[in-house]
């Protein structure tokens, strides 16, 4: 099979399993076209959850992102979930100060005291200002496309349904004629 | 004689200004990992969102407004701006934009990097002068056999219309950079180490045995003569004033 732009992304997509064996002709993999077992399932967050965004209680990084140090400010995106700050003024004494919580977020970037981030479908303006009283300042819906699919993951998973809401998380469980796989 | 003076004072006008502004920008716009699809641009706001650029005026910062959408193939992973000309990793090239008009980002170049189908790639850019430094992490190819192709690639800048390749050095899995001076910083997640490189010939880039040991590094930024490192769990702060003797000066305080 020749070389395409953009086959990378044809296969993150969600892929209908009867057609694999049809797409991946080439490889030695066998495919049925559902898939009981272990995989990947969507946590969902409706509408109302995904606006959620407020400070919380500092809390330990399970899996660390992007990355913005703003004077002695450290953010870490945390994927899905947030943002960690750190003050770092002082190397020998880091200072966990609170976890922004901004649901289904992937990315983000400062300008001045004002956050951009996605959120789902959605660019986000937060105001931090007061890092401790963060607040919504500004939302442009619709305008992201989030990967439908479970991040750094080989495997079959339950397919998003997007009227369920805005994917939060996945949540290795037993499936039952998944349809989906990552490869 | 007089008018020597007066243009040596004019000069160190000039010089007192720029170190001014660059401290300044320093302090206020704050710096970004090299792994991100945000960047800000004067009042302009740019997003990779899968096979897009995607252009916001955040003059008005509360009410961003999407002004321009910029196609491109998909697999967009990382943007950088550098001296007016923004860099753009993708799973399969890497892209330089003109931004002279930043509401309408023009591509200058892609250079597709491998005539393969189905690997995976995580390509921060870090340029420096006119040359850029990527990494390419590939993972696994669309069947599952792991490829040991992952490397830091130097591209030769000066025509922005067309890199050229200069250089290419073999890494395990390599993730984000940076430099300071002549050196340039990687996070290396297959040998759980910060590599350190020697750039100061960018056509001839030295290994060095410097370095750091740190689990799953991800991404860093420099800090002056700190560096600070992310990984999977946790973050360093390390002291870089010599890298021969590269130590840790702060990590998180659990």
């Amino acid at each position: 099979m020749p070389y395409q732009p953009g086959n990378k992304a044809i296969i993150k997509l969600i892929i209908p399993l009867f057609l694999i064996g049809f797409i991946f002709a080439g490889c030695d993999k066998a495919e049925r076209e559902f898939y009981d077992g272990m995989g990947k399932k969507p946590v969902y967050a409706s509408a109302e959850e995904l606006r959620d965004i407020k400070n919380e209680a500092p809390q330990p990084i399970i899996q660390s992102g992007t990355i913005y140090l703003s004077d002695t400010l450290l953010f870490i995106l945390e994927r899905h979930k947030g943002i960690h700050v750190f003050n770092i003024a002082d190397s020998l004494n880091t200072v966990n100060l609170t976890f922004l919580k901004i649901p289904a977020i992937s990315d983000f970037t400062i300008s001045g005291t004002v956050l951009y981030a996605d959120s789902w479908k959605d660019l986000v303006v937060i105001d931090i200002s007061k890092l401790f009283q963060i607040t919504e300042a500004g939302r442009v819906t619709n305008v992201i496309s989030p990967p439908l699919f479970p991040p750094d993951y080989e495997g079959a998973f339950e397919c998003v349904d997007e009227s369920k809401g805005g994917v939060v998380g996945w949540d290795e469980v037993y499936l039952e004629s998944a349809k989906c796989r990552t490869f | 004689m007089m008018k020597k003076h007066i243009y040596f004072a004019l000069f160190v006008l000039l010089v007192s200004g720029c170190a001014k502004d660059a401290a300044y920008d320093d302090g206020a716009v704050g710096k970004s990992g090299s792994i991100t699809r945000f960047a800000v641009f004067q009042h302009y706001m740019y997003v990779l969102n899968q096979n897009e650029i995607q252009t916001y005026d955040i003059q008005d910062k509360a009410h961003p407004a999407l002004i321009h959408r910029l196609p491109t193939d998909y697999g967009l992973e990382t943007i950088t701006i550098y001296e007016g000309t923004v860099f753009v990793g993708s799973t399969t090239a890497l892209y330089l934009l003109d931004i002279s008009t930043p509401a309408e980002p023009k591509i200058l170049s892609k250079s597709d990097r491998v005539a393969d189908i189905g690997f995976t790639g995580c390509d921060p850019v870090a340029v420096k002068g006119n040359y850029a430094y990527s990494t390419i992490k590939i993972i696994e190819n669309a069947c599952g056999f792991i490829s040991a192709e992952s490397a830091l690639v130097v591209y030769d800048v000066t025509d922005k219309t067309d890199p050229n390749v200069v250089g290419t050095y073999p890494l395990s899995m390599p993730n984000g950079l940076g430099y300071q001076g002549n050196y340039l910083f990687v996070c290396d997640e297959g040998t759980d180490q910060l590599e350190v490189f020697d750039i100061s010939d960018p056509t001839a880039v030295k290994t060095t045995s410097y370095g750091y040991a740190i689990t799953d590094p991800f991404d860093l930024i420099v800090d002056g003569q700190r560096l600070i490192v992310s990984s999977k769990t946790d973050f360093l702060i390390l002291d870089i004033s010599d890298v021969a003797q590269i130590r840790k000066v702060g990590q998180i305080t659990k």
